[in-house]
């Protein structure tokens, strides 16, 4: 009798379960399938409009664009697009590794001080190396990784108490790190000599301005961003039994200390990929997790994907508004997310007063 | 029944602190034992050094003879299951999706659950009546309900021997008698137990023995008539003649009877 009532509510899970799995990839499609037309309208829009119209009958090989569209689009259009599609799936992705290692739904690349790092590593390499050369930008972007990981790291030491990160400690040592790190950048400008793109290009960093790449710096990025999306993948499901907490990870058979670092090195790729082309973009990492959280529930392995292309598609929206608003001024992308994201941050600190982990 | 689980000569402290030394015992296949003991007398760290969670300073614990500290985590975790006091979840996982991280050991770096991990995680749920919180979320279930999900996440790892630390904690009469039958059920499916428990009333009748803890002095074992004793749990739990728990839980449950 009880074995058939279980039965029973076994056979009409497993039902809800296809139907579930259904609307998971329904849901993956459609914002699949939205990332594409958002990156064909934002190719359109700018200073010097590309009717979407000419972009179509370009795609279908019907009508070729003009030398000066093609120009437009090819050196300046396309890969700003790309790299706003990158770096907001990058980022995004960095934020959910890192709300799992800290076992704590605040955390995010810019308010733990990652970014903060990448920042400082990125601008010892600028004012090193001219960042326009391959071998310089790709210095560029080793050197923010090495800033991100070393100030997660700092960070993480300060702000755990027992495997557990209380918010305050978590809030405060990022603070104080991302703060102290982002202020010595400016200090490298003494060692610019030729008072040249070294600055302009740190000032858009400190301003989170999504840069406008060359295709060999986005292909670099890119490569970073698959890298850290691969990593991300055996992770996902051992960050679901590490929020059981360490100790009992542990006695599950995970290696927690190897885990821990693997989903740094991850992180921190991709923060550096995200911070290489756009500097400090605060509260994007914070942001996506929790909206995909609120549709998916806290799986970590099911939430991968849709962070991904739903951080990709928020940012390269945002970044579409932010240089198109004041046109032909150009508003930094961060400026936007942080008005975006700010009051969302407050109103997550709110609600987290009333549950354990504070 | 042969021996699954043996304590050598086992010594351990924290720091200075000596908390167990020369500790001997054994656990048969269908041993059901009561740990006992006052605050502080290392019952969370017995069931943490049985479970291989805490390494000895010296001797060994072994599973069927095999020095847990030979072997992998993941093997220990198919053998025996550890269900903590208390389970802190950052996220709003649901009651399904934390059960099934007891299939943790036996999945593969890439491999999803399968249809055996699904059956054990069902057989969880029937054993612990909980498939009708399968979606509920855990940080918002009642003290009883998440007493019983933590013992199906445990049961997930279809082990033989299963340590549970205080499962009646912080339960009310009712939900503690459940738990109770819960393990009597446990017994019946041929899984070792070994649970501390508080409170002495819930003991005879359902566990086989009592292992009694006392700081400084070796741990005593027996059948639970002759370990729950008056005199002895009056001295063990440092109460006055004749207070002791046995007595005042009698005495409450009189009390509750009359309201």
């Amino acid at each position: 009798m009880v074995n058939e009532i279980a039965q029973g509510e076994y056979g009409t899970h497993r039902h809800s379960e296809r139907i579930q799995r259904r609307s998971y990839l329904l849901l993956l499609t459609m914002l699949a399938v939205l990332l594409a037309a958002a990156i064909l309208i934002a190719a359109a829009v700018g200073a010097v409009s590309i009717p979407l119209h000419s972009l179509a009958q370009s795609l279908l090989g019907r009508e070729p664009l003009t030398a000066d569209q093609r120009i437009i689009l090819f050196t300046i259009r396309l890969p700003r697009v790309l790299a706003a599609v990158v770096v907001g799936a990058a980022l995004s992705v960095s934020g959910l590794l890192f709300q799992g290692l800290f076992r704590n739904p605040l955390a995010d690349p810019y308010i733990i001080g990652s970014s903060g790092g990448a920042v400082l590593g990125a601008s010892v390499g600028v004012f090193l190396l001219p960042p326009i050369s391959v071998a310089g930008f790709g210095a560029t972007a080793l050197l923010a990784f090495a800033g991100a990981i070393c100030s997660i790291m700092l960070v993480y030491s300060l702000a755990s108490v027992n495997g557990r990160t209380p918010v305050v400690a978590l809030l405060l040592s990022g603070f104080a790190v991302s703060t102290m790190l982002s202020y010595s950048s400016y200090f490298l400008e003494v060692l610019d000599h030729d008072f040249g793109s070294g600055i302009r290009v740190l000032t858009s960093w400190l301003h989170g301005t999504i840069a406008q790449p060359t295709w060999p710096q986005l292909a670099i990025v890119t490569a970073m961003l698959l890298l850290g999306l691969a990593g991300s993948l055996p992770l996902a499901r051992k960050l679901n039994t590490l929020a059981l907490g360490e100790e009992y990870a542990a006695h599950l058979g995970i290696h927690v200390q190897q885990t821990r670092i693997a989903v740094i090195i991850v992180g921190s790729i991709l923060t550096a990929a995200a911070v290489a082309l756009g500097g400090l973009i605060g509260f994007l990492g914070l942001i996506v997790p929790h909206m995909a959280r609120i549709f998916l529930g806290p799986d970590h392995v099911r939430l991968l994907p849709v962070t991904a292309l739903g951080g990709a598609l928020f940012l390269l929206s945002t970044d579409t508004i932010a240089r198109t608003a004041i046109a032909p001024a150009e508003m930094p992308v961060g400026v936007l997310t942080a008005f975006i994201g700010g009051p969302f941050f407050l109103y997550l600190i709110r609600r987290a007063k009333q549950e354990v982990f504070l | 029944m042969s021996t699954l689980l043996a304590i050598d000569n086992l010594d351990f402290g924290y720091g200075e602190r000596a908390i167990f030394s020369g500790l001997n015992t054994d656990i048969s296949g269908d041993a059901c034992i009561a740990l006992v003991g006052p605050n502080g007398a290392g019952k969370t760290t017995l069931l943490r050094l049985a479970a291989g969670a805490l390494t000895p300073n010296s001797g060994k614990v072994s599973l069927e003879g095999k020095s847990l500290h030979s072997l992998k985590r993941s093997e220990i975790a198919r053998s025996i299951a550890l269900v903590p006091q208390e389970i802190e979840m950052p996220f709003p996982f649901t009651v399904e999706q934390l059960i099934e991280q007891g299939r943790t050991p036996f999945l593969t770096m890439f491999g999803g659950l399968r249809a055996q991990d699904r059956a054990a995680i069902e057989r969880a749920m029937t054993l612990t009546d909980t498939h009708s919180l399968r979606t509920r979320i855990f940080n918002e279930l009642s003290g009883g309900e998440r007493q019983r999900v933590k013992i199906a996440l445990g049961l997930a790892q279809q082990p033989r021997l299963l340590l549970l630390d205080e499962p009646t904690q912080h339960l009310d009469i009712g939900r503690q008698l459940e738990m109770i039958g819960l393990i009597r059920a446990l017994r019946r499916e041929g899984i070792a137990i070994v649970a501390s428990m508080h409170d002495l009333a819930l003991i005879e009748g359902t566990f086989s023995s009592v292992w009694l803890l006392s700081p400084g002095e070796p741990m005593r074992q027996g059948p639970p008539s002759q370990m729950l004793r008056q005199d002895l749990i009056d001295r063990v739990f440092n109460c006055p003649p004749h207070h002791g728990p046995v007595l005042m839980k009698r005495m409450q449950e009189r009390e509750e009877r009359a309201l």
